[in-house]
């Protein structure tokens, strides 16, 4: 293709100079190829090379002491996991941490788009105030709430003392270290949910409004029929998106308690990074984060089908 | 729902969702303005008694000194901290950049054309989005270590790259079906690919790209999983690697307040401007 010639003019009209000439171009699909194919190889490299050394990993024992050696021993790493109480309390503060998420996320995003969407002209610029911590990294958001939550510096502690209860309050403990965990997630991750929320609120006629007052809906009433019906499939997509979100968590809860008080909030990916980078039990700790990866797949998967499949864009 | 003007119930929710929004990070950033004395009294204080800048001239390789004469030593981290925020800097804008280049048109490819195997692809390019950094990062490491990509830039890069192209493409293709199929008429015209690309769909999703770029360079200034693990006490290491040693080595909640209210600037200031466009994202 000749440099010059090929570049079309801007005009809107055909080629001055009579047919355009044959060009050779690439079909759909070439195009297609050309495009997608090297950021593929690059992903399968980078990405599932890892994956398939974690998976022989998980197949072998892996010791440092005395040299590295790799023995392959089956499937044992997999059972071992199956028979570990570690695993299993892991697994439930896991679960239990990722459905407080959700749902904090999603009503607390909700509330968020609400005020937002009430905010009188003038007052918009609030919008960009209030998107903030979505801003704030994982890391970040686990220093923050690290130091609100402890008894000794924490805001409850220098409330109850302005009150004049002279009493350390403690958010981080064992009993509650979990919900206060998906508490400060939340927190990271609802300006986002209300966000995409609002903007699906905007697109609601205002004669639906009408409509509910003429039907003297009350405020309740009016927010369950015509608020949040269009609302449902975003609802949707971010419970998956603070499912996946959740379940990977690392450094969120690495920088906040670091697996603690006790084991309080060890949750999975807490429990594969002590087993592989503290214990150096590398073959073990593959093997268990492909039941983490089955998890996310699974929880995810579930989600769609008992509530996705119903609701659509 | 069409209120004109504030309720007293309207100024109450606002009030919470400030405070809701503010307190957490007001109550460790204001540690940046106090003494190590000041954050250590208890009950904890609630507001700087005597608020100065010491921490961040710390941070910074400089010594302070309060008006009663105490000096405040700079900080032995400081050669950390400043080559922290130059490699993020360095790390994100290269991360950014590679990833809208390579990402631009496989997001258009996958909302545009019909081909075979689009569906597996695609469901390929999701599934990394749900892998656990955790899952991949003893493997990487093994493999940097032989490749001697441990502590480089080059090897931050690669990592940051595998997080930010699944989520960049995932959101450009929801952009991009939502345009109005202008570029077909273009091609009949009989304007080349190229040019219909560069020429026609890139300006048209101007507010697209601008938004999934700033995410790309949220998500590769914010990383520090991979940061901790690959690059920590090396000539790479990023801010929120070298930030960790005022968390955990010997704390010093004054100097890590400081450094992160420094790293949470950029943040700031790209979701304070483009928070209008960020429900654009067709994420959903």
């Amino acid at each position: 293709m000749n440099g010059s010639s090929a570049r079309p003019s801007r005009s809107s009209e055909p080629t001055p100079h009579g047919a355009p000439k044959p060009r050779r171009e690439l079909s759909d699909l070439q195009f297609a190829l050309v495009v997608t194919v090297p950021v593929l190889l690059f992903l399968v490299v980078v990405v599932a090379y890892p994956l398939g050394y974690a998976l022989y990993m998980s197949f072998h024992d892996i010791r440092f002491f005395g040299g590295y050696s790799a023995e392959f021993i089956g499937g044992e790493n997999y059972a071992g996991v199956l028979s570990d109480s570690a695993f299993w309390g892991a697994l439930w503060l896991t679960i239990r941490f990722t459905i407080v998420t959700v749902l904090l996320g999603l009503l607390i995003g909700l509330g968020l788009a609400i005020v937002l969407r009430d905010l009188p002209p003038g007052w918009k610029w609030l919008r960009a105030l209030i998107i903030l911590p979505w801003a704030v990294s994982p890391y970040g958001t686990g220093i923050f709430f690290a130091y609100l939550g402890r008894g000794q510096t924490g805001f409850g502690t220098a409330f109850a003392n302005a009150l004049g209860i002279d009493e350390a309050i403690n958010f981080i403990s064992a009993q509650w270290v979990i919900e206060y965990l998906a508490f400060g997630n939340a927190w990271n991750m609802a300006p986002l949910v209300a966000f995409f929320l609002l903007a699906n609120m905007l697109t609601i006629p205002k004669r639906l409004y009408h409509l509910a007052a003429l039907d003297r809906m009350n405020r309740f009433e009016q927010f369950w029929n015509v608020t949040l019906p269009p609302l449902r499939f975003t609802l949707f997509v971010f419970s998956c998106i603070l499912t996946v979100l959740a379940l990977k968590t690392f450094d969120f809860i690495f920088t906040q308690t670091q697996g603690g008080p006790g084991n309080a909030s060890s949750v999975l990916t807490y429990l594969i990074y002590r087993i592989s980078f503290v214990n150096l039990n590398l073959g073990y700790g593959a093997a268990m984060s492909f039941f983490l990866l089955a998890l996310i797949l699974g929880l995810t998967g579930a989600l769609f089908f008992f509530w996705g499949r119903k609701v659509s864009r | 729902m069409t209120r004109k003007r504030f309720s007293i119930w309207l100024i109450l929710a606002v009030a919470v969702a400030l405070l809701w929004t503010f307190l957490p990070m007001y109550w460790t950033i204001k540690y940046a303005f106090m003494t190590k004395t000041e954050i250590a009294s208890f009950p904890p204080l609630s507001f700087p008694p005597a608020p100065q800048l010491a921490s961040f001239f710390n941070i910074f390789g400089f010594d302070y000194t309060l008006p009663d004469g105490t000096v405040i030593p700079a900080s032995g981290q400081a050669r950390q901290v400043m080559l922290g925020l130059r490699n993020s800097m360095i790390v994100s804008v290269i991360v950014t950049t590679i990833t809208m280049v390579v990402v631009l048109p496989v997001a258009y490819v996958f909302a545009r054309l019909e081909f075979t195997a689009k569906g597996k692809l695609l469901a390929a390019i999701l599934l990394s989005v749900s892998l656990p950094p955790v899952s991949t990062l003893i493997p990487f490491y093994a493999v940097y270590v032989q490749l001697g990509l441990v502590g480089t830039i080059t090897g931050l890069v690669i990592v940051t790259l595998t997080i930010t192209i699944p989520i960049v493409v995932w959101m450009l293709i929801g952009f991009f079906r939502n345009l109005p199929p202008i570029e077909q008429l273009a091609r009949i015209d009989g304007f080349s690919r190229l040019y219909t690309f560069t020429r026609i769909i890139v300006p048209m999703a101007r507010s697209g790209v601008l938004v999934a770029s700033v995410i790309a360079f949220l998500f590769a200034w914010n990383e520090y999983v991979y940061a901790q693990v690959l690059v920590t006490g090396s000539q790479a290491v990023t801010l929120p690697a070298a930030m960790s040693g005022f968390l955990f080595q010997v704390p010093e909640p004054a100097h890590l307040a400081a450094s992160l209210l420094v790293s949470l600037l950029p943040p700031f200031f790209i979701a304070f401007f483009l928070q209008r466009h960020i429900a654009e994202m067709n994420l959903v």
